[in-house]
């Protein structure tokens, strides 16, 4: 076995993703349903606490803030230009004055993926002091349960988006001047 | 199977699509579910536009003609759309029927009657795209 140079046994790098432009796409329409999914979730909640709902808990502003710092977190992250975050792989110091703006990409990427993961938390965060702490019984929980659906399903949906901008199809090249 | 025949069965298509819907509004005296209609209007919109876009975009510079194979990022931005709304014209009548806003029969016909108003647009660029070029993959 000839010597690797890698930390770990397993090499991710070994782990291929497929390569199919059908899969790219489809990847992409599953991210877009994901998150329509989330949103309606939401929806459903608010329209749910202004019609049917016998209680006294209502959806108010408070519910929808985790829901809109993973979607500004979600457009961050796959805003970003990926060549960036790998272009200077040998001044892989913080901070390195050197070539490219590796550093700030990976700075506002952090930032994204602190509010997609911030947003997780804020909604389980909202369903356990808003609903679990007055003890409600389920059709009143059932919108704290949506607020969890709906930032989960955000979150899966820029998973998705991500990984599926990585697929690149082997069979193009683009002849660019 | 000529244009013509084709013209004429999509279309009786189509028609029965909106009958559905419209009937889901009319049948229970509630108007709210014609939303439905408005949104599986839009939802192709935005894979035709992308599309039209990048076809007449002049590859000139950059000699990437492949663009079945390497779609641009507003190609996918749209299909992301397309994701989204397609999910919004089922999901409209479920939050509805969620909300008793609506009884179930009406949610059942709106949703059918929009998948159906939605692919039949599909089903039509579909039959007259592959007659000027012949590719087999389907923008949805």
């Amino acid at each position: 076995m000839d010597s690797r140079n890698n930390l770990f046994r397993f090499n991710l790098a070994q782990l291929k993703f497929p390569k199919s432009q059908k899969l790219r796409s489809f990847g992409v329409y599953l991210a877009g349903i994901l998150f329509a999914v989330g949103f309606w979730s939401m929806i459903d909640a608010s329209v749910y606490s202004k019609t049917v709902n016998a209680s006294t808990i209502h959806i108010t502003f408070v519910d929808w803030i985790p829901f809109i710092c993973s979607t500004i977190g979600m457009m961050i992250v796959n805003s970003i230009e990926k060549s960036n975050l790998l272009n200077d792989p040998n001044s892989s110091s913080f901070l390195s004055t050197g070539s490219g703006n590796a550093w700030a990409a990976r700075v506002i990427l952090f930032l994204g993926f602190s509010l997609l993961a911030g947003g997780l938390a804020g909604s389980f965060m909202v369903f356990i002091l808003k609903f679990l702490m007055k003890k409600v019984g389920f059709p009143t929980l059932g919108m704290g349960v949506s607020n969890i659906v709906c930032n989960s399903c955000v979150m899966f949906s820029c998973i998705i988006l991500w990984l599926s901008q990585n697929i690149e199809d082997e069979y193009s090249y683009s002849l660019a001047l | 199977m000529n244009p013509l025949n084709k013209i004429i069965f999509l279309s009786a298509f189509l028609a029965s699509g909106f009958l559905l819907i419209l009937l889901s509004c009319a049948l229970f005296n509630n108007y709210k579910p014609l939303w439905v209609i408005f949104i599986f209007l839009v939802a192709p919109l935005p894979n035709i536009l992308a599309n039209t876009i990048e076809s007449t975009r002049d590859d000139f510079l950059t000699f990437s003609n492949d663009h079945g194979s390497n779609p641009s990022q507003l190609q996918e931005l749209c299909k992301y759309i397309t994701g989204t709304l397609i999910v919004s014209g089922v999901s409209l009548p479920i939050v509805f029927y969620h909300c008793h806003l609506i009884e179930v029969g009406s949610m059942l016909m709106s949703i059918i009657g929009g998948l159906i108003v939605y692919v039949d647009i599909i089903i039509f660029i579909w039959f007259f795209s592959e007659e000027e070029e012949e590719n087999d993959d389907f923008n949805f």
